[in-house]
Formats: structure tokens, C-alpha cells, sequence
């Protein structure tokens, strides 16, 4: 069996309302679903798969827990085609080469020159042996978007999440000191294996309400005039409710926010809305929708 | 582990997770076990973190997601820690969704004569016989095709689209392109010549069949086609690993699993149970638009092809086809339209709906034969060599 996670003596998270509290120190505003998720996923040691629309803070979930418990976040970005070797491990077979050629001339046996070329100095570490090898403390580790790699690694992965070791042939098998926190997030570009989901706990982030989209955009911009931010923020909740194919998330509010307190303005006007719509929208078609919608109409509704 | 207020508590926990699996959670022993741990953990907490600790251990989807908090109400009575008279929790389930269970005659039509017929062909009369028959029969418009010969036709549908079918997946395989050096593969492949590194390995692309999506229209125009081509569709998907089928009239559904069944008399029977529009109005445009908006990210990739069977008599709006048309084009590595009209000699592309979404389609072929199908390999391995 692995080790159970440890954390730094002084981090120690008691209580839902510790994290909730500890998120919202690091700018992260949450609610009780999700803080009492990420608790578990502390206290039970279990994964969390994190689903949901894009921008609305699903990666940020597992930096600002690192940043709470103040260890490493590890990152392994999930794309078509990711496989064992740019996720878990690879020889450094340039350095190999070399290394052969050096001690072609010594005195060395055989099983010295293997055993040195595949010592460690030779092992390139990627995120997933990353974040078992590590020494200290049980580090983050973030599973980006799962849904993009491909069946195969979802096994693979799914191998590594049981139990917490992997197997380099050459070297035997390493088994994880300190098993690492984990946080998979998913845009559901596709669904992903039973097994998987049955492994890890679960959490469906939805758009935030009016209330906590505002106080989201007072604690990351803490500059914004009161209006222009609460103004910004109905606008976005209005569009969200328009038949359009990309609904902005919340990073797309703050985005927005910012392009108009950068451009000086205290209030959004149907000229200065328009002007910004590519903070919102990004496709050619939604912003025609939103157009046709009447950007004076949107403001003046929500008003 | 578990430091329990009362093991009353842990019986209703129990209880409740018995009662999510009755209503189609995944709530097995090890989930129940870990609710229990998950339990004991927020004990301190009040009742919106249980429930909240609850759903994170149970649910794993978003439709489970929505549904749990109906769950939760129904079993603990909107009080999360209020355990009396809760003993009765177990025998309770939720009234399955109500679906309309009535089958319109059209569709009951179509799947009786979908059944393959059990009958050998010469009890029934064929007026078919011989190789030269055989060559007429897969020019056969479905449609003018005699009942005493459908047999002939099934059978020879299935062994030529078998033999299409398994012969285009392996090609589409193939199609390989070199990238970098491999050097594990290349020094794993020079051991024969002392490790010099010789004969060189590369990093091809990932090797993947390409993915294909169908989308097949059941409306009533399509009446005499759905059949086969439902046939058709159900021979693709059995050699492509990443397949999609999807029907649509008035609104669009996922028959994928459906039709993954090896013979297709067994997904009859799930296929008849799909409340749509079988042989009534065709919105093709709007069913491209919910396809688009609901299923499109799931199934497709870059390398997708799409393949479009319609008529294309639609009564929607045909500025909104072809929108929706240029939506899917872009997620879609090729868009191929065969249309069963196509095989009528006088036929032009000239309905409205046809008209608009000819601009945005990279084949545009007849689908009313046999061999108008079998073609479909030529179209897609022109897409595979670009």
C-alpha cells in the first residue's frame, strides 16, 4: 500500500468552512457543493473529476488548492494522441548515446555500463512520475481537460489512480511516498469511462449566480467602480440566456470587465458594449446574435 | 474510521445509497462504503455539506448531477439529519420517466418491413436468379424493389457492405505520415546491428481509423429509403471503432448504441422504442442545430467524416440549414450528402432546402441503390488521401 497523503504541518484544513475560507483569501470564491467535494477529496484521498463549460474556474480549483496547502502543483495537459511517453516517463536517449560512446574505452563490465545508463540522471521525469517521486509533501496534481486524450491513456491512468506506482522496466517499480491530491477536469467533449468516473469523486460546475459572479469580479478586480462591474456582470447573464454557441463564462466577464476599466470607462454604453463584444463573445455568429438582440435593449433591461 | 453519532445513522446512509441504485446510480458497495468515510468526515458540518458530501461520492454525471437533489428531498424529506420513520426509505423508487409509449403506424411499418425476413428466398418466389440478375439488383432503386426479391437484396446488401466496410477501414488506417525520429523504436530496431542507429524509425501520427458520423433522416419522404439505409448505417458502424449514427426528422436522436448490436434484427427493437418523428415532417436544418448544439462535441473530432442521408425536403427555413450546415462543415474533415433522389433521372438539386446546403457540401451523391452506396468508399478515401 502507498503512503497516505501529507500535508505541511501549518496548512492543515479542518473543516469545510477552513477551505472555503482558505480559497477565498487566494481570490477564489466558492460555494459549500464544491468546497465540501475538494474537503473530501483531502480527507478520503480519492480523485475529483470537475465537469463543466469552459471558464468557469476548473483548473483554478486545483491551483489554488496547491497555493493553499502550500505545495506543487503538478500539471499534465490532456490532448489526442498524449501518450506514455510525454506523460509518465522517457529515456534520455541522446544522453544514452553519448554515454555509450564515453565508456566504449573503459575497463567497465557490461551490467556497470547498463546499470549506469539507465540510472536516473537518465530518466526524463514527466507529470505523472513527477508526481508520485516527490519527496516532501503530497503535491496537486491536475489532470487538464481528460476528456481530449484517448481511450488507451484514460486506462492507463486509470491503473496509475488505484495504485499509485508506476513501472519502469529497466529500473523496477516506484512506488509513491507521498500519494498526490488529484484533479481532473473535464469539458465533456466526450463521456469518459465508467470505471474512471466510478473511481473519482464527482462535481458539476454550473454557471454562477448573479450574487456570486459579482462578488467573483469585486475580489479579482478590487478597482472596478461598483456600476460598470454590476452592469458587466447582468449583461453576461443575459447572453448566457441567448440560444448562442459559446455562452461567456465567468473568465469571460472578467475579462470584459477589465477591457473596460482599461479603456476608462465607469458605466458600459451600447457604443463601448459593442466595441468589447470580442471579450464575450468569440464567434462571429454569437456576436451577431447579440447584435441582433440589440446591445441598448440588453443594457437597458438589465438596467 | 468511522466514528458514527448512532449506527441509526449509518443504517440510513445505507439505506439511501440502496435507494440512488434503485433509482440508476452507480451506488455499489464501494460507493457506500466510501459515502459512509465521506459521511464521517463532514460530521461535524451541517446538513447542506452532507448532502453536498453525498453527491460528490454518488453522482458521476451531470445528469446524475441534476437529478440527485430531487433524490435527496424524496429519501431524507428536505431535513438531511432528520432520521425518523425513514425506515421505509429502501422500498420506495422514483415513478420512471414517463415516455410516451404509444408507436405510430408509419414507424410500426417500417420496422415490419425492416425485419429480415426468416424465409429462404426461392420459398417466396424470386424472380431473380443468376449473376446477371444479381448486377441488376444492386442497381436496384430500393424503392422499385419487388418483395419477393428484398431477401436476395438483404443478403447481398450485407455481404458487399461487409466486404466495403472492412476493406475502408483498414485503408483509412494506413494512411501514415513520418514526423520526427523515434529513438526508442530506432535503437529497439538497430540491436540486430550493434546499436548503430541505421535504419531509422519515425514518429508517425498516432494511427487511428478516421471517425465517421452518420446522420440519417427518418421522415416521412424518406419513408421507402430508411430502411436500408438504416441497414447501411449498421454495417458502418460495425467496422469503424469510432462511429457515430444519429436520426433525425423533427428533432435528432443517438441510436449509436442502439445499433451496436451485431445483428440488426436486435436493435429493431430498441429503435422502435425512440419517440420521434418517424415519417413525419423533416426540420433539417433545426435537427442539424440541435445535432450540432448537443451532440456534435461529444462525437466528433477533427478527422471526422460526416455522412448525410436525406432527401433533403425540408420544411424549415433554409437560411438556418445552411448555417447550420457551415457549423458542421467546420467541425467536420469532409461532409458527404447522398440523396436517394438523386437516382431519379430527371432529379435537380432545386428544392430550397437542397439548394442552400449544396455550397457547404464536399460530395454530393446519389444514395437510392446498392451501388450508389458502395460508392461511398471512393468518396471518403479521396478525403483520406488529402
Amino acid at each position: 500500500m502507498p503512503a497516505s497523503p501529507t500535508l505541511p504541518e501549518n496548512n492543515q484544513v479542518n473543516n469545510v468552512y477552513d477551505l472555503i475560507r482558505g480559497f477565498e483569501r487566494l481570490g477564489y470564491i466558492t460555494d459549500r457543493a464544491l468546497a465540501t467535494a475538494v474537503y473530501l477529496v483531502l480527507k478520503l484521498r480519492k480523485p475529483l473529476l470537475i465537469e463543466g463549460h469552459a471558464g468557469l474556474g476548473k483548473t483554478e480549483v486545483a491551483k489554488v488548492l496547491a497555493a493553499m496547502l502550500g505545495t506543487r502543483l503538478i500539471r499534465l495537459q490532456c490532448y489526442e494522441g498524449l501518450d506514455v511517453s510525454s506523460a509518465v516517463y522517457e529515456w534520455n536517449y541522446q544522453k544514452q548515446l553519448l554515454a555509450i560512446k564515453i565508456q566504449e574505452r573503459t575497463e567497465q563490465t557490461v551490467e556497470e555500463k547498463e546499470k549506469h545508463i539507465f540510472g536516473r540522471e537518465f530518466l526524463l521525469e514527466r507529470p505523472l512520475l513527477q508526481s508520485i517521486l516527490a519527496e516532501d509533501a503530497s503535491p496537486v496534481l491536475l489532470i487538464d481537460e481528460i476528456d481530449r486524450a484517448d481511450e488507451a491513456f484514460e486506462a492507463f491512468l486509470l491503473e496509475l489512480l488505484s495504485d499509485f506506482q508506476i513501472t519502469v522496466p529497466e529500473m523496477g517499480t516506484i512506488t509513491a511516498k507521498h500519494v498526490p491530491f488529484v484533479i481532473l477536469t473535464s469539458n465533456r467533449t466526450r463521456d469518459l469511462s465508467d470505471a474512471l468516473k466510478r473511481r473519482c469523486l464527482y462535481h458539476w460546475i454550473d454557471y454562477p449566480s448573479l450574487e456570486k459572479e459579482m462578488k467573483i469580479v469585486r475580489t479579482r478586480l478590487p478597482g472596478v467602480a461598483e456600476t460598470l462591474g454590476s452592469q458587466a456582470v447582468k449583461f453576461v447573464q443575459a447572453v448566457r440566456q441567448m440560444n448562442i454557441s459559446k455562452p461567456p463564462g465567468v473568465a469571460e466577464t472578467l475579462d470584459w470587465v477589465e477591457a473596460l476599466q482599461t479603456l476608462g470607462k465607469n458605466q458600459i454604453d451600447a457604443e463601448a458594449a459593442e466595441e468589447t463584444l470580442g471579450c464575450i463573445s468569440k464567434s462571429a455568429e454569437d456576436a451577431a446574435r447579440i447584435k441582433a438582440e440589440g446591445i441598448e435593449k440588453i443594457l437597458s433591461e438589465t438596467a | 474510521m468511522l466514528q458514527q453519532d448512532s449506527s441509526d445513522f449509518t443504517k440510513e446512509i445505507v439505506e439511501f445509497c440502496r435507494f440512488a441504485r434503485a433509482n440508476g446510480f452507480s451506488a455499489g458497495i464501494t460507493e457506500t462504503v466510501d459515502s459512509l468515510q465521506a459521511a464521517a468526515a463532514v460530521a461535524s458540518a451541517g446538513g447542506e455539506t452532507f448532502k453536498s458530501a453525498m453527491r460528490a461520492e454518488l453522482c458521476s454525471s451531470k445528469e446524475e448531477w441534476d437529478v440527485f437533489d430531487r433524490l435527496f428531498e424524496e429519501f431524507w424529506g428536505g431535513s438531511a439529519r432528520d432520521s425518523s420513520n425513514r425506515s421505509d426509505g429502501a422500498e420506495r423508487t422514483l415513478q420512471p420517466k414517463s415516455r410516451s409509449q404509444k408507436m405510430e403506424s408509419a414507424r410500426a411499418a417500417i420496422f415490419a418491413t425492416g425485419e429480415p425476413s426468416a424465409r429462404p428466398a426461392d420459398e417466396e418466389g424470386s424472380a431473380i436468379a443468376g449473376a446477371s440478375a444479381l448486377e441488376r439488383i444492386r442497381k436496384m432503386d430500393f424503392s422499385e424493389v419487388p418483395t419477393g426479391d428484398q431477401a436476395v437484396l438483404e443478403r447481398l446488401a450485407e455481404r458487399l457492405l461487409k466486404q466495403m466496410t472492412r476493406r475502408l477501414s483498414r485503408r483509412l488506417k494506413i494512411a501514415e505520415s513520418s514526423g520526427p525520429v523515434d529513438l526508442r523504436r530506432t535503437i529497439h530496431r538497430n540491436i540486430g546491428r550493434g546499436g548503430e542507429p541505421i535504419d531509422l524509425r519515425f514518429k508517425g501520427k498516432n494511427l487511428q481509423q478516421v471517425q465517421i458520423v452518420i446522420l440519417l433522416d427518418v421522415s416521412g419522404s424518406m419513408n421507402l429509403y430508411s430502411m436500408f439505409l438504416l441497414k447501411f448505417a449498421h454495417s458502418l458502424q460495425k467496422h469503424f471503432k469510432r462511429a457515430g449514427t444519429f436520426i433525425f426528422s423533427t428533432e435528432v436522436h443517438d441510436v449509436t448504441g442502439a445499433l451496436r448490436t451485431r445483428k440488426l434484427a436486435d436493435a429493431f427493437g430498441s429503435l422502435s422504442k425512440i419517440a420521434t418523428g418517424w415519417s413525419g415532417g423533416t426540420k433539417i436544418g433545426e435537427s442539424l442545430r440541435e445535432f450540432n448544439r448537443f451532440h456534435a462535441k461529444k462525437t466528433m473530432s477533427r478527422d471526422t467524416f460526416v455522412i448525410i442521408l436525406s432527401d433533403g425536403w425540408d420544411t424549415g427555413e433554409p437560411e438556418v440549414l445552411a448555417a447550420e450546415l457551415r457549423a458542421l462543415k467546420r467541425r467536420a474533415s469532409k461532409v458527404v450528402w447522398l440523396n436517394p433522389l438523386l437516382g431519379l433521372r430527371d432529379y435537380q438539386p432545386i428544392s430550397r432546402g437542397m439548394a442552400a446546403a449544396l455550397p457547404h457540401v464536399d460530395v454530393f451523391a446519389p444514395g437510392h441503390s446498392l451501388e450508389s452506396l458502395l460508392e461511398l468508399e471512393r468518396h471518403l478515401m479521396r478525403g483520406a488521401a488529402r
